[in-house]
């Protein structure tokens, strides 16, 4: 059989997931921290203070990364919806549900460094410009889809579909809201603040290098959040299952491989 | 057809329960009280925030409403009933938002024009204000079937449905409110108006198929 193929229907199944993935948990963790803290340093001590912002454009390195990220996991978490609600596969159950606290999470630390960040560049910790806004309705989503899961937990897979349905539900709206709080700002702001958009973006590249390097390290980070989440996952729902039981039996015993 | 029976059925039930119908409208009356009491009773500084008001009061009484579309019919079986039935799902929920529409969609509107009055709304926006929530409030009841697809078998899943359905509705505000807002600073509503339009179609379209497919989960 085809290798790409073998490993995609590997992939598919809760044992062969779990056994292919639990290896690559240390060096994406590795990866996640050698690069947060490459990237942190020289963002914050190496690259050139902005004229504009001072030194408070820092956060940058925090806050563009973190709202890539927000977006990021929830079109990963529509994705897995949809293979979960029409081939209702177990691992992307396992893979939607654990993508979700930390899209929360990293829509959370958007949230709070873009307060931290408009206080001295705004003069307010909040403004309900379309960035913002729509920030937190994604936060709503985020929230909507763990409160579908939790409200069913006793049935996982129940719980697994209607959370996708309810993920689903949100991506298709996402683009709706989005251009609706954009338009709605326009109309009471005139521009709102463009930081990055348009020909205003970076063009320096020791500014550029450590955002490029700490979107990498939080993608290394989210990969090993989440398999190591969807792993847990699986043993949890699986938990009756025989490969569960060989699994424990092995690391009890103290065998890594 | 089934569609009618159902529906026939769905707006007699309502009917008979008088307090569906009033109960939306007797929150608002209650919710536009507190305004003039924490804002003051100057008729400009209502005005300003009427639109605003007018609106999120039709959204947040219908919203008391939704928790009920599915519940009652699944606990007393019905809703298994409609299933084995073989009727279409999405001809079923349809009937049932429908159904809703009928009964708070249509008090709503009528309504409005009380608390209009009561926010001090100027007049000339009237017209627009009925128009928006013509167009709205079947959002309102067919994101509500899905809402209450949802969360039928939770207990005090109210919660949980405002969570779900509000991020949905954010843009129906923004437009509706939006609308009579610009009609009030004297500019045309019209694009306002044409994409509340577009999203009434699109949930008219989407929204049962969501429904649906809630009801086929939660009844396996």
């Amino acid at each position: 059989m085809n290798r790409i193929v073998k490993f995609y229907h590997e992939m598919g199944s809760p044992p062969s997931f779990y056994r292919i993935t639990r290896h690559w948990l240390k060096p994406m963790l590795f990866l996640a921290i050698v690069l947060t803290l490459y990237g942190l340093i020289d963002g914050l001590f190496f690259a050139p203070t902005d004229y504009q912002q001072g030194d408070s454009y820092r956060i940058i390195f925090v806050h563009v990364p973190a709202a890539w990220m927000s977006m990021f996991i929830y079109a990963i978490i529509g994705i897995a919806g949809i293979i979960t609600f029409v081939w209702r596969m177990k691992v992307a159950e396992a893979v939607m549900m654990a993508c979700v606290p930390i899209g929360a999470l990293f829509t959370v630390i958007t949230l709070l460094t873009g307060m931290l960040w408009g206080k001295p560049m705004w003069g307010t910790y909040w403004d309900w410009d379309a960035r913002m806004t729509s920030e937190l309705i994604l936060l709503f989503l985020y929230i909507g889809v763990m409160g579908i899961y939790s409200a069913y937990e006793e049935d996982p897979r129940k719980a697994a579909r209607l959370a996708a349905l309810v993920a689903i539900i949100g991506l298709v709206n996402l683009p709706i809201i989005r251009y609706s709080v954009v338009w709605w700002t326009s109309i009471h702001q005139g521009s709102s603040i463009s930081l990055m958009g348009g020909s205003n973006g970076i063009k320096d590249w020791d500014m550029l290098r450590p955002l490029l390097v700490m979107a990498l390290a939080t993608k290394f980070y989210f990969i090993y959040s989440m398999l190591s989440r969807a792993q847990s996952y699986l043993l949890k729902t699986e938990s009756k299952k025989q490969w569960v039981k060989q699994v424990i039996k092995k690391e009890l015993s103290g065998d890594q491989s | 057809m089934r569609f009618w029976a159902l529906f026939k059925r769905d707006v007699l039930v309502s009917w008979r329960k008088k307090s569906n119908i009033y109960q939306p409208l007797v929150f608002q009356l209650l919710i536009v009280t507190m305004f003039p009491l924490g804002l003051g009773a100057g008729a400009q500084t209502l005005a300003k925030v009427a639109p605003a008001v007018v609106w999120i009061l039709a959204l947040l009484s219908t919203l008391i409403t939704l928790e009920n579309i599915f519940k009652d019919d699944y606990e007393d079986g019905s809703l298994d009933l409609y299933v084995l039935s073989g009727m279409n799902l999405y001809l079923a929920t349809l009937s049932k938002a429908s159904a809703h529409w009928v009964t708070t969609g249509i008090p709503v509107i009528l309504f409005a024009p009380v608390i209009a009055v009561l926010m001090h709304l100027p007049e000339h926006t009237y017209g627009v204000l009925l128009l928006s929530l013509l167009l709205a409030t079947p959002i309102f009841s067919l994101l509500g079937t899905v809402g209450s697809a949802l969360i039928m078998n939770i207990r005090n899943g109210g919660m949980l449905l405002s969570v779900l359905v509000m991020p949905l509705l954010a843009p129906v505000l923004i437009f509706g409110a939006g609308a009579v807002l610009e009609t009030s600073l004297g500019n045309s509503a019209r694009g306002h108006l044409m994409l509340l339009l577009g999203c009434t179609v699109l949930s008219l379209t989407l929204a049962p198929l969501a429904a649906a497919a809630a009801i086929k989960i939660n009844l396996e």
